[in-house]
């Protein structure tokens, strides 16, 4: 059987070609290339220099995540479309479990730990155990056993979980420069780090892998195989949040802290108060209560306000127009100011509007308001043209500033 | 056109687009170019094959629109997901649909920008691996000559040069098309396409998205002369557009009305502002044509499809002896049946583009890419 490897579900972009137990080639490069654009040329490559027909392939194994989305992505519509058109079936790999069968025959703890950002690995646990039934005299041939499968979780909850079996753990992956220091504090067992030919996603391993389970019929068509991503997309999974359950914890929070200053969403219990600091600023420009509570109920819209010694002294507003995050109110009580209240409150707001979609942001300030454009500036806020006589009471023109992403 | 739709378990509409009037029985003959085109710029997975540019053999689209519905706009996370999921059964259709097998293709063409990244990066890598897997060349095409290209399917007459309106979510371009292939872009969008404006307005006035059908209907409920928004002239650059000061206008108006705790209109809003919209372009096309003694005059991209548009296109090119012409509304959606017309020209003009094609996010119009093309890199084919 022969069997085309593909995983670029990390840096490592990786090929290999394995031909019942030959392995006929590999090309590997960890690197920071962009997969879409060597992935094909390696293949390419490795076609010419082995005389490779690619009508000879049986099949096409794929890391098929977790991993970063886009490489994932990559990587699976490549073996898609070469699946399609060669009329031959996917494997699936895990590619946690590609990355662990790297240490194929070792009987420790095996754990590999892809940095997932946001304070998480991909990981799980394995070890390989001896296959009685297929001894010949001395040699033996091992089983990967899986102890915990992949899943995404805190470098907490999986040292918690090596320290439980306490047993010799040998750690692999591109989390473990990430996290080394922190894994160092919590592990209380004997640990070592794979050497670098054998800790990264590896094709050959992964076809390895890919024709134990091809043996066992774990195939899937074509069409029907879609990347395994162990996380929603951040839109899917904000909206899945509770917002109100934070509240409450942030609430019981700021109790034992009463002279700091917190930022957190604002609730129905903190309209009055709101309104009362719009009024006090803005005189007839103040939204009012009614303004308020319906700009903090729709979906589109984020409001904060900064709370100090149970009361509220700063609020904060977006709203989410198709991508456009244009910032409605931004008031901080008078003897508050120069704490950096404006600013800490802006910031969770910019970072927060990206999970409800928005990439660019807008806001129109009066021009003379130099301390609330200095505010925006230090924010990425840019200039970008004035709205004449925009205000009255008194007239005045209002600067339109935009933060736009740079990506 | 016809159009079969099926809805799919997930809420994705699967389309497969007919053309009423021709019967796809004539077999391809040798000197037939036959194109597999892919489209995953946004939101719909794309197939289609096409003969000679200009005769469509089968046209497959399927749209996530209803997904990202409750978002408010595209997530593209989401749209790239599902592109993954749907390109396979998609291509499959458009073969099927088309009686052929992969044997019977000649290239295989695929949009490589611009659009969202994510989402250009599934159609790229699945055409590029079919491509190789069945040697034949391999075509990148920009999603917006895909737009005008269009054009090609049902007037079979058109031919460069002519005027062309690109307006759509995403762009807002005047070009004068100086032929196939070449393109000179004479006016731009200074700030938001014009579709970006229509899904703003119709999300501030409540009707939620997609902006530009919603704003549509709505209109013809409503007075357009109600309100008067201010239609942006760029003093240095006379075919340019600028639709964000007309955009703040209008949410300026609805804060105040809210604020004052007036009742707004949705009907006249909607109407006064397409209005504002409409006559800017249409009178920016309309001068191209006269400038660059172009009686020609066709329109692109998803507003196009806006009726507004359309009627007022009509009675100033039949005011001013312009020839107007107009894709169906569902070719002005995305579809991969105007990726396979524009690569046909691109194939006869013998572009091959190599292995390492990428996806080009923010590709330029007319200038194109040229870093992919086979032949400068070692691993190129054909």
């Amino acid at each position: 059987m022969k069997i085309l490897g593909i995983d670029t579900s990390g840096l490592v972009g990786a090929v290999a070609v394995a031909d019942g137990d030959t392995l006929v080639s590999q090309f590997s490069i960890q690197y920071k290339t962009t997969h879409s654009e060597i992935l094909m040329p390696m293949l390419d490559d490795i076609c010419r220099k082995i005389n490779l027909d690619l009508k000879s392939i049986d099949a096409i194994a794929v890391a098929k995540g977790p991993g970063s989305f886009t490489g994932l992505r990559i990587g699976s519509a490549t073996a898609k479309g070469l699946a399609l058109a060669l009329d031959v079936p996917i494997i699936p790999v895990p590619t946690v479990d590609g990355i662990a069968y790297n240490l194929y025959g070792l009987e420790k703890i095996i754990c590999p730990m892809m940095d997932a950002r946001r304070n998480q690995v991909y990981t799980g646990l394995y070890t390989f155990v001896p296959n009685t039934s297929e001894d010949k005299g001395c040699e033996r041939s091992f089983d990967m056993q899986v102890i915990h499968e992949q899943f995404a979780t805190s470098i907490d909850d999986i040292a918690e979980k090596i320290n439980e079996i306490g047993k010799p753990v040998v750690l692999l992956g591109d989390g473990i420069p990430v996290y080394h220091d922190k894994l160092e504090e919590l592990l209380k067992v004997p640990y070592s780090v794979a050497p670098m030919h054998q800790n990264r996603q590896n094709a050959a391993a992964l076809v390895a892998l890919a024709a134990k389970y091809a043996s066992e019929g774990r195939t899937v068509s074509a069409d029907e195989f879609a990347p395994d991503y162990l996380r929603l997309s951040q839109a899917e999974r904000e909206a899945k949040e509770n917002p109100n359950k934070n509240h409450e914890l942030k609430r019981q929070d700021m109790r034992k802290a009463p002279g700091l200053v917190r930022i957190r969403e604002m609730t129905p219990e903190d309209i009055e108060d709101a309104a009362i600091l719009e009024k006090t600023n803005l005189g007839k420009e103040a939204w009012t209560r009614n303004q308020l509570t319906v700009a903090m109920t729709r979906d589109d819209t984020i409001y904060l306000v900064a709370e100090k010694a149970g009361r509220v002294v700063g609020l904060c507003g977006v709203q989410n127009i198709s991508g456009d995050g244009e910032v409605t109110n931004v008031s901080v009580a008078a003897d508050c100011r120069g704490e950096g209240i404006g600013y800490k409150m802006l910031k969770q707001l910019l970072e927060r509007g990206r999970g409800i979609g928005i990439k660019d942001y807008t806001l129109e300030v009066r021009a003379g308001n130099t301390s609330a454009i200095h505010l925006y500036e230090r924010l990425g806020f840019v200039s970008e043209g004035i709205r004449p006589g925009f205000y009255d009471d008194p007239r005045e023109d209002a600067a339109i500033y935009w933060k736009r992403n740079q990506e | 056109m016809k159009v079969d739709k099926k809805i799919e378990d997930d809420g994705v509409i699967f389309m497969s687009v007919k053309n009423s009037e021709e019967g796809n029985s004539e077999k391809i003959n040798d000197e037939d170019v036959t194109i597999l085109a892919i489209e995953s710029s946004c939101d719909e997975s794309a197939a289609a094959v096409v003969k000679n540019g200009r005769e469509v053999l089968s046209n497959i689209i399927s749209s996530q629109i209803s997904l990202h519905t409750i978002y408010g706009g595209v997530v593209p996370e989401i749209a790239s997901r599902k592109h993954v999921e749907k390109m396979n059964g998609c291509i499959r259709a458009a073969l099927d649909e088309a009686n052929v097998t992969l044997e019977d293709i000649d290239a295989v063409a695929v949009t490589y920008g611009p659009g969202l990244v994510g989402a250009l990066l599934v159609g790229v890598s699945e055409a590029k691996a079919i491509a190789y897997a069945i040697n034949k060349p391999l075509i990148g095409v920009h999603h917006i000559e895909g737009h005008i290209s269009a054009n090609f399917i049902e007037n079979k007459e058109l031919e460069p040069p002519f005027v062309c309106l690109v307006a759509s979510g995403g762009h807002s371009h005047l070009v004068v098309v100086k032929d196939y292939g070449e393109y000179e872009i004479i006016g731009q969008t200074r700030d938001d396409a014009a579709g970006e404006a229509f899904d703003k307005v119709a999300r501030a006035i409540g009707l939620g998205y997609p902006g530009g059908p919603k704003i549509d209907k709505a209109a013809k409920e409503g007075n357009p002369d109600v309100f008067t928004f201010p239609q942006a002239k760029i003093a240095d650059a006379e075919y340019d557009f600028s639709f964000s000061g007309l955009k703040s206008s209008v949410l300026n108006y609805i804060n105040q009305a809210k604020m004052q705790g007036n009742e707004i209109n949705q009907a006249d809003i909607a109407a006064s502002f397409q209005k504002a919209v409409v006559e800017v372009l249409v009178d920016h096309s309309i001068r191209a044509c006269s400038q660059y003694g172009i009686k020609k005059l066709a329109i692109a991209g998803g507003v196009a499809s806006n009726s507004g548009l359309r009627e007022l296109m009509e009675k100033e090119c039949a005011d001013n002896g312009i020839q107007f012409y107009r894709p169906s509304p569902v070719l002005c959606t995305d579809n991969a049946a105007m990726i396979g017309a524009a690569a046909y020209y691109e194939y006869k003009k013998g572009v091959r583009f190599g292995m390492d094609m990428n996806a080009v996010p923010n590709l330029p119009l007319g200038d194109r890419e040229r870093r992919f093309h086979a032949g400068k890199h070692s691993n190129s084919m054909n």
